[in-house]
C-alpha cells in the first residue's frame, strides 16, 4: 500500500480550505488590484517546488502555489460579493499595490 | 541539476481539481434534475481514485491520484451547497431544469441572474429584492 497519494489528498483539501480564507481576508484588507503579485508568488512556489529535494517538501509547495494562483482568480469576484453584501464590505481606503494604474487596464482573470 | 517533478504533478492536479470543483460543479448542478445522482457518481469515483492512489507503486501516480480523488469526494458535498447557493441567489437558476424551477417558484431569493458577473465599484451595492440576505 502506498498512502502518499491519499496524505497529499488530505494535505490538499485543507490547502484549498485555507484558500477561502486568505482570499476573503486578502480581498478584504488589500483589495482584489493585487491579484497580479498574488498569482506570481504562486507561479514562483511552483517553480521553487522543482528545486527542493524532499518528495513531501516539493510536493505541498506545488500544492501550494497551484492554491494560490487560483486564488488570485477569485479576488475579483470576492470584491463583487462584499460590494452586494454576502460578505462584509471594508469601507476603509485599501493600500494600492505597485503600478496600479497599469494593473486597472488589464481585464482580471476569472475563471 | 535534476528537477524534483512531484511539487509540479502536485500542482496541475490541484489547479484542475480546483476547476472542476468550482466549474464543473456548477454546470453539472444546473444540469442535473436530481442531487443525488452526481453524487452518488461523485463518491463513487472519488473512492475508486483514493484506491488507485494508494495500489500504485508510481509516486507521481499516487499523488495526482490522491489529490484529484479527494476533492471529488468533496465535490460530492459541494452539490448540496450548490442547491443552496441556488436557494439563496448566490448562483444563478437555470429555469430548464425542473429542480431549479422549483427554487425559483418557491424562494424568494432564487434568481436566474448572476448578481457576480460584473466588475467591482469600489462600494456596496444595493440589490433589488432580498438577494442580499442570506
Amino acid at each position: 500500500m502506498n498512502f502518499f497519494g491519499l496524505g497529499l489528498g488530505l494535505a490538499t483539501l485543507l490547502i484549498i480550505g485555507l484558500g477561502f480564507v486568505w482570499v476573503i481576508r486578502g480581498e478584504y484588507y488589500l483589495g482584489y488590484l493585487w491579484w497580479p503579485y498574488v498569482m506570481g508568488f504562486g507561479f514562483l512556489l511552483i517553480a521553487i517546488s522543482l528545486f527542493v529535494p524532499s518528495v513531501w517538501g516539493s510536493a505541498l509547495l506545488g500544492a501550494v502555489g497551484a492554491s494560490i494562483v487560483w486564488g488570485s482568480t477569485e479576488l475579483k469576484e470576492q470584491a463583487v460579493r462584499a460590494e452586494v453584501g454576502w460578505y462584509p464590505f471594508n469601507p476603509n481606503p485599501k493600500p494600492q499595490p505597485p503600478l496600479v494604474e497599469q494593473i486597472k487596464k488589464w481585464p482580471a482573470p476569472h475563471l | 541539476m535534476t528537477f524534483n517533478w512531484i511539487g509540479l504533478v502536485a500542482a496541475v492536479a490541484t489547479f484542475l481539481s480546483i476547476w472542476f470543483g468550482h466549474v464543473g460543479v456548477r454546470k453539472i448542478e444546473a444540469a442535473s434534475p436530481t442531487i443525488w445522482l452526481p453524487t452518488a457518481v461523485a463518491l463513487g469515483l472519488g473512492l475508486a481514485l483514493e484506491a488507485g492512489a494508494l495500489l500504485t507503486q508510481n509516486l507521481y501516480v499516487s499523488g495526482a491520484l490522491g489529490v484529484v480523488g479527494m476533492t471529488i469526494l468533496w465535490d460530492a458535498l459541494e452539490f448540496s451547497r450548490q442547491h443552496k447557493r441556488i436557494k439563496h441567489g448566490h448562483a444563478p437558476a437555470n429555469p430548464n431544469n425542473p429542480r431549479h424551477a422549483r427554487l425559483l417558484a418557491e424562494s424568494e431569493s432564487a434568481t436566474t441572474v448572476n448578481w457576480l458577473d460584473r466588475d467591482p465599484m469600489g462600494h456596496v451595492v444595493n440589490l433589488p429584492r432580498e438577494e442580499q440576505s442570506l
